[in-house]
């Protein structure tokens, strides 16, 4: 690859030959110019989110590494972010629509600051929900999608619906929505739902389920993804979301790892015995 | 309602410090200069009827056309400037056309009705420049009824060009309107049937007219749940003439 | 979330943007993208209409390749009826398919039906709203919605009504539909169970000329089997199917739904 943007995605020249656009319209910027390109694949990446519904609450995870293919890149980004005391949203896939996602709700949450008169913490009614943001987000990925000019994400939105009940859904680069007890996007999807589901296998669990037993079955499903995800760092981010509002660490470090495991692995690269 | 004209009576869409759009106002006047159309609903179906002025020897009557299909199931008389009325009733068929085509059924009187209001306040002075295309500079100088036969069984209804729509058991419109109203105030009843709603708009109309009234100078057409909307045709028109004639 | 997890990352290959979707793992070369808009869930509808009523059954997994995104996403949705409850609706969509192209058209039909309620004052017929539901299917022909759409209710007379689509507005109403991934399974059980197709008279002699049994119309409780033992059989075999049995019978009054849970293998 070269290290010219401009280039990525785009049939090389050498190989191809100058790209004609002799038959390219004026409002397109005439024979000189080139076609309009959207984006074709990411470029620098998260890896994966994971989620789990409790009783009162959210708990939800993402390192705070971006990858630039295997390049381990930018070592402390934060891919949590929090919308308002009642809605955390963490983003998978490529960086860059991560932070124009983080643009747009931030004038989103400017609208709704200037809409509603927010400063009653005790006051949640007016307060957009993870409900209502999770709908508004969809919709934005849907549109990108339709126009053939997709965010390469896929979301987790979590925290409290209108009635203050937990609530955890998602959104990918198609549009696509859905909600479950337990959501993993990328790469945790194989690795962490298993696990997660194993721990809260339908909603009447997660009803059940108490703060400090979701913490620790995120955590232990971070440290699997660690173990098993080369795109992936031993230091996340976590967030609890409950009536109390958000609770966000951002320089958690992966505790008790065991690698013994991997003492007993065979068969890959140039290792034979 | 003249007392009041000034310089507001100019601006299409300014109202006058009383709050009055003259220029609508004036419209409904021009209505008043038109020939006389009359409705009459019976619970069988809609007679509409219609005076054509003949103003010359040499006009060919068949050409005056005041009472026009809208769908085969509705259907217009109109009073005032006739070129007006074209516009609105194409709007009111590609409407009736479209719901078909969407809907697989036919559009009810009502939804026809309000569809052809949708377009009477659409003129004013803003209109050239925006992207609105097709705006009127000046509201309709026509009035319609609208007689139609639907799942709600048959109906009147009376477009103005204020965009304002009624429903009626019988209505007048037109310069003969204030006594043809009257007449149908006194006359009408609910248990009218098709024949004698005929009988009703014919004698209500001889009674308005400057002309003598003959079966050339007079159009009727009905909507029935049977036959739909139907313009007469010349044989029809002398029996009904005839009927009232022989009275 | 397969797209995600399967990223291709760049490389010091050519990395040509002009590709064909989707592309195979299993080529050997370097895994590219170019952005394919559609995905496929799997699940699987079903609709059945009788003399007085019309079942429209789906289950509520939802998929991504061998991923089970979801145990519970409804593919039935109620159109029109008052506020975000539907209540009063007494038409019923099933979508299969793309998920998000369904969701889509779903929220486009009941705007459609509701604007329909203001605009006329009165409630849509189902056969109206079969024939907006094509034409909105139709318009969108040259990027479809990627979906194999169901719509039941109870037409002018009280009988049952039912209507298959394809992706780009075909349509037709029938007795009977299976649509999505395990539809080649369900449809055949349905034309043997419901149309009686190569069924004989018993007593019958053998011959060319024995006579097929005839479809009677069915009764409430024995379409509802029916739609069980098609959920249960397909679930069985077929790996997109499964988890939950959502049913919604629609008749005179209202909307019923019914939920019973199916395996989660």
């Amino acid at each position: 690859m070269n290290h010219n943007p401009q280039a990525w995605g785009r049939p090389r020249d050498d190989v191809y030959g100058a790209y004609n656009s002799q038959y390219l319209p004026q409002h397109h910027g005439g024979p000189s110019a080139h076609p309009t390109t959207h984006t074709q694949s990411p470029i620098v990446t998260g890896t994966s989110v994971i989620a789990i519904k409790y009783s009162t609450g959210v708990v939800i995870a993402a390192d705070n590494l971006a990858s630039y293919g295997s390049l381990a890149r930018f070592t402390d980004v934060k891919r949590l972010k929090p919308f308002n005391r009642k809605a955390v949203v963490g983003f998978g896939g490529d960086v860059s629509d991560m932070q124009y996602l983080d643009r747009l709700l931030s004038s989103l949450d400017v609208q709704e600051n200037y809409s509603h008169n927010n400063d009653d913490p005790e006051d949640t009614k007016a307060l957009m929900s993870a409900k209502n943001l999770h709908t508004y987000l969809a919709k934005v990925m849907y549109k990108r999608r339709s126009d053939f000019n997709p965010l390469w994400n896929s979301l987790l939105i979590c925290g409290l619906d209108e009635k203050n009940k937990p609530f955890l859904a998602t959104a990918d680069l198609l549009g696509t929505t859905y909600s479950a007890p337990t959501l993993a996007t990328g790469f945790g999807a194989h690795l962490a739902q298993p696990l997660l589901r194993k721990a809260v296998p339908d909603e009447e669990a997660s009803q059940k389920l108490d703060k400090e037993t979701a913490v620790e079955v995120v955590r232990e499903c971070m440290k699997v993804l660690f173990y098993r995800d080369a795109r992936s760092m031993n230091e996340y981010s976590i967030a609890v979301v409950d009536e109390k509002g958000v609770e966000l660490k951002e320089k958690e470090k992966l505790e008790n790892q065991s690698w013994a495991f991997a003492d007993q692995i065979r068969g890959y690269g140039t290792q034979t015995v | 309602m003249f007392i009041a004209r000034s310089e507001y009576d100019r601006g299409i869409n300014t109202f006058s410090p009383e709050g009055r759009l003259f220029q609508v106002e004036y419209s409904l006047e021009a209505i008043k200069l038109g020939s006389t159309a009359i409705g009459v609903t019976t619970a069988s179906g809609t007679v509409l009827g219609v005076e054509k002025r003949i103003t010359s020897s040499l006009l060919e009557t068949s050409s005056v056309e005041k009472v026009v299909e809208i769908d085969q199931h509705i259907g217009c008389a109109m009073s005032g400037l006739q070129a007006d009325a074209r516009s609105m009733i194409e709007h009111a068929r590609v409407t009736s056309q479209s719901h078909a085509f969407n809907y697989n059924e036919p559009i009810k009187v009502e939804s026809c009705t309000q569809a052809i209001c949708d377009l009477a306040l659409r003129f004013g002075e803003s209109a050239s420049g925006e992207e609105e295309e097709s705006i009127m500079s000046r509201p309709f100088g026509v009035a319609l009824l609208i007689a139609g036969y639907d799942e709600d069984g048959p109906s009147l209804y009376h477009a103005e060009p204020s965009g304002t729509f009624y429903r009626y058991d019988a209505k007048a419109i037109g310069s003969g309107s204030e006594g043809a109203q009257a007449e149908l105030q006194s006359s009408y009843h609910k248990s009218l049937t098709l024949p004698e709603a005929e009988d009703l708009v014919l004698k209500t109309l001889k009674q308005v007219m400057e002309e003598k009234l003959d079966a050339n100078n007079v159009q009727l057409a009905s909507v029935t749940k049977e036959k739909g909307f139907r313009v007469y045709g010349d044989e029809e028109m002398k029996g009904c003439v005839g009927r009232i004639e022989n009275e | 979330m397969a797209a995600l997890s399967s990223y291709s990352m760049p490389t010091e290959q050519p990395a040509f943007s002009f590709q064909n979707q989707p592309q195979s793992h299993a080529s050997g070369g370097p895994t590219q993208h170019s952005f394919y808009p559609y995905t496929d869930n799997g699940g699987s509808t079903l609709g059945i209409s009788g003399s007085s009523f019309t079942i429209i059954a789906g289950d509520t997994r939802m998929t991504s390749g061998y991923n089970i995104l979801t145990r519970y996403a409804p593919k039935l949705f109620r159109i029109g009826g008052e506020g975000p409850e539907h209540a009063g609706a007494k038409i019923v969509l099933s979508v299969v398919g793309f998920a998000a192209d369904g969701q889509a058209l779903q929220e486009r039909l009941d705007m459609v039906v509701k604007m329909y309620r203001y605009q006329h004052g009165k409630d849509m017929s189902v056969h109206a709203c079969a024939q907006r539901l094509s034409h909105i299917l139709y318009n969108k022909r040259f990027f479809p919605y990627y979906v194999q759409a169901i719509l039941g209710g109870i037409d002018e007379e009280g009988v049952g009504a039912l209507y298959s689509y394809d992706p780009v507005g075909s349509y037709e109403r029938e007795q009977c539909r299976a649509a999505g991934a395990a539809a080649s399974l369900i449809m055949p059980f349905l034309d043997n169970q419901v149309n009686l197709k190569n069924q004989y008279e018993p007593d019958a002699p053998q011959g060319l000329e024995k006579p097929q049994l005839q479809p009677q119309p069915l009764d409430r409780q024995t379409v509802e089997e029916l739609v069980r033992d098609a959920f249960t059989s397909a679930v069985e075999r077929h790996i997109e199917v499964g988890d939950g049995l959502q049913m919604m019978v629609i008749t005179k009054d209202g909307i019923e739904e019914l939920y019973s849970p199916l395996k989660q293998d």
